[in-house]
């Protein structure tokens, strides 16, 4: 296994900028997400690190040593598409076990090889089986199968189960970070999907129109999201952000959203941080489960009105009108079970975000 | 707006049953979402009640009127797709008044700019009316397509997975807008998806669909809480509930192939017993957030994988040979591999027969 440097990594297509100065080192046996919408360069920088792809400027060294005159078969990476790409002619052991034929290994030695990467991804009772007689998932299991059973320096994914059901998906994010967990292969994954991100890998970097926002461990970018984009990228139900006016009274920060008359009370260095800076447009970002709520009036809550009700079984989602604002809180199942129903309001302090609406940077305090 | 009911509807494609006897009543002034995966047969149905396709048998009620034998047309429903199925070169505007200008309307040009008007006003697009619908975002083009439902004032709507074109955070979004959208206009909704989000937020009612079989109506509460066989208990939920097969050991529940025990309160043991009858063995459900980690505890396991989700932790926790998925505090931090122990919350525990897939409990 092998570390990876990406280093002012640039590509256009064109006038169009695909990836701009992308720095990123991704460490010996780490697993990294690329993270972002499509058309934000990740599947590009991807095969850039495959050799799939030329980039105009910047450098890719593979264990400190420049890739970029070797061609894709020499760079010892593996990479597995989101299209199973299996021999149906073969069993799924012949699939996984073709690339160890071009090496001069004994018959023993391969079957060796197979049933163990078999083991991890838990297919060894389908080993006999032809790609046509499996599921989605299976299939996704064999292929990976194959792209580990060499060893590779590295494993790229692109997408690799986003073609799954919803359940098939669950089960293959668990399994593939158990997979990296006993394997510890570096691995680079490419996703648009926040759900993968989150839950396989070590450290996500997130990229948006072809340059990188934030990299940093899942809870890193959940918790302290670096800018709007992130902030509302990542996590689902989506950020609440919301337009608001902040202003110093007597050491505490009011803050105003639209259409209320009394504020939210916060700290003093609040203020110091926000308007003080010189940011006067500002945006206020919660998640909803920062959210807090009450069915009774209480001391430092603003009154609102639930104007929907979104139960997912496990919880509840309110969309609550305060002021001209509305705002999503997360609740438990059937904490509100009527419509219109008065509901009043608090902001988690230590989870709320404020953001500079121009640069759409976030304007963090000290962690 | 309208109620809708069908009456033993069955539908086949060549030797393959679409639809099988499915009966249904959708109130007036509902949001009804039909719920299923690929080739349940849900679109099929929405197709046989828009005219679309012919059922071999059964009935297609419209408030009062039997509809089979009318044409698509005549039915006054008005149909949104995935595909937005917008006319490019037209603005908005146009595309708004396309489906009142049918000579069978003879809709004045004055009654058709207000509903125009009007509809665009309660979907917030008055500003793109003079705007072509091939320089709108994704978002404004399945507003646009919803809006030429509206303005014809149909008896029912009904939509086909209109919000899998746009990515998630515009489904979400838009999730919430169309729900409010049917309240504020009293519309009666048939929604077809296969996403148990978009059905578990937005319909007052869920029909869930497998292999052409209605196999439960509720609301989403019940959907959720109280699945009517396996198969809804693992469609309706994510992360999805965990199912055991388990046999009855006097005071326990033993899981098998690979055992372990669970061992039952009085009252679980009483309920249970009430309804297993004679058979020897259940299959158990438990939900993942019914499922906890505590210090010590009658199930030992080891911590399989975890799932940092930011709002919480979806835990996979290996005893014996299962895997059980629990979800938990995000602030929960356990290495991967250490040994862990869980408890059931008992009175959240679902027993299915094991050999016909059904809820003991409704049996």
């Amino acid at each position: 296994m092998a570390d990876l440097d990406l280093i002012d990594i640039e590509k256009h297509f064109g006038v169009n900028w695909v990836i701009r100065k992308l720095n990123l080192r991704i460490d010996h046996g780490e697993f990294v997400v690329l993270l972002g919408p499509s058309g934000c360069g990740k599947t590009t920088t991807l095969r850039a690190i495959a050799g799939l792809e030329k980039i105009d400027s910047g450098e890719i060294r593979i264990d400190g040593k420049p890739v970029e005159s070797l061609p894709a078969s020499e760079r010892d990476i593996a990479f597995v598409f989101q299209l199973y790409s299996l021999y149906p002619h073969m069993t799924a052991f012949e699939n996984i076990a073709f690339p160890l034929r071009a090496f001069r290994m004994s018959d023993r030695e391969v079957r060796e090889k197979v049933k163990s990467v078999a083991k991890v991804l838990r297919i060894e009772h389908l080993l006999q089986k032809k790609p046509s007689a499996l599921a989605g998932g299976d299939m996704q299991r064999v292929t990976i199968g194959r792209a580990l059973v060499r060893r590779p320096k590295a494993i790229l994914m692109d997408e690799p189960i986003g073609a799954l059901d919803a359940k098939s998906r669950e089960e293959m994010r668990v399994e593939l970070r158990r997979l990296h967990i006993e394997n510890k292969s570096t691995t680079i994954y490419v996703t648009h999907d926040q759900v993968e991100a989150m839950s396989m890998a070590d450290r996500i970097a997130i990229m948006n129109e072809g340059v990188l926002q934030q990299v940093g461990s899942p809870t890193e970018v959940y918790s302290w999201p670096a800018n709007l984009f992130v902030a509302q990228f990542v996590g689902s139900p989506i950020m609440n952000v919301v337009n608001c006016r902040v202003e110093l009274a007597d050491a505490t920060t009011k803050v105003r959203l639209d259409g209320t008359e009394s504020p939210f009370q916060f700290g003093g260095e609040v203020y110091r941080r926000v308007a003080a800076a010189g940011h006067d447009d500002i945006a206020l970002g919660v998640r909803p489960e920062a959210v807090l709520v009450d069915r009774a009036e209480r001391p430092g809550y603003l009154p609102g009105e639930v104007h929907l009700i979104e139960p997912l079984g496990a919880y509840d989602i309110l969309d609550i009108g305060v002021g001209k604002t509305v705002i999503r809180a997360r609740t438990e199942s059937r904490f509100v079970t009527r419509l219109h129903q008065p509901i009043w309001v608090q902001l988690d302090k230590e989870r709320t975000h404020f953001f500079d609406k121009k640069s759409g940077l976030a304007l963090s305090s000290e962690r | 707006m309208a109620n809708l009911t069908l009456k033993n509807l069955c539908k086949r494609y060549g030797d393959i049953a679409a639809v099988r006897n499915l009966s249904l009543d959708i109130r007036d002034r509902e949001f009804f979402v039909l719920l299923g995966p690929t080739g349940a047969g849900k679109t099929t149905t929405l197709r046989c009640i828009a005219g679309l396709e012919r059922p071999e048998s059964g009935e297609v009620w419209i408030g009062d009127d039997l509809v089979n034998e009318w044409s698509a047309a005549n039915r006054d429903v008005a149909l949104v797709f995935q595909q937005y199925s917008l006319y490019p070169n037209y603005t908005v505007r146009k595309n708004l008044e396309f489906p009142l200008r049918s000579k069978l309307r003879q809709i004045p040009v004055r009654e058709i700019g207000l509903r125009v008007q009007k509809a665009a006003e309660t979907l917030r697009i008055s500003h793109l009316l003079e705007r072509r619908t091939d320089r709108l975002s994704g978002g404004e083009m399945q507003r646009v397509a919803i809006g030429r439902a509206i303005v014809r004032e149909p008896r029912l709507f009904l939509m086909d997975e209109p919000l899998s074109n746009v990515d998630a955070k515009l489904r979400e979004l838009l999730r919430a807008e169309l729900r409010q959208l049917q309240l504020k206009l009293g519309a009666t909704l048939v929604f077809v998806t296969h996403d148990q989000v978009e059905a578990m937020t937005m319909g007052d009612r869920i029909g869930v669909l497998c292999d052409g079989e209605l196999v439960q109506v509720g609301t989403p509460y019940e959907v959720y809480n109280f699945p009517g066989n396996t198969f809804v208990a693992s469609f309706v939920g994510s992360p999805a509930i965990n199912l055991f097969d388990a046999a009855m050991d006097g005071d326990k529940l033993v899981v098998v192939p690979e055992k372990f025990e669970i061992a039952l309160q009085p009252a679980i043991r009483a309920r249970l017993n009430e309804v297993i009858g004679p058979r020897s063995t259940v299959r158990v459900g438990v939900r993942p957030e019914d499922v906890k980690l505590i210090a010590s505890g009658d199930i030992a396991g080891r911590l399989y994988g975890a799932e940092d989700h930011g709002v919480e932790m979806i835990l996979t926790i290996q005893v014996a040979d299962q895997l059980v998925r629990a979800t938990s505090a995000a602030t929960t931090r356990v290495p991967v591999n250490a040994p862990v122990q869980i408890a059931f919350a008992q009175d959240k525990l679902h027993f299915f027969d094991p050999e016909t897939t059904k809820n003991l409990a409704q049996v």
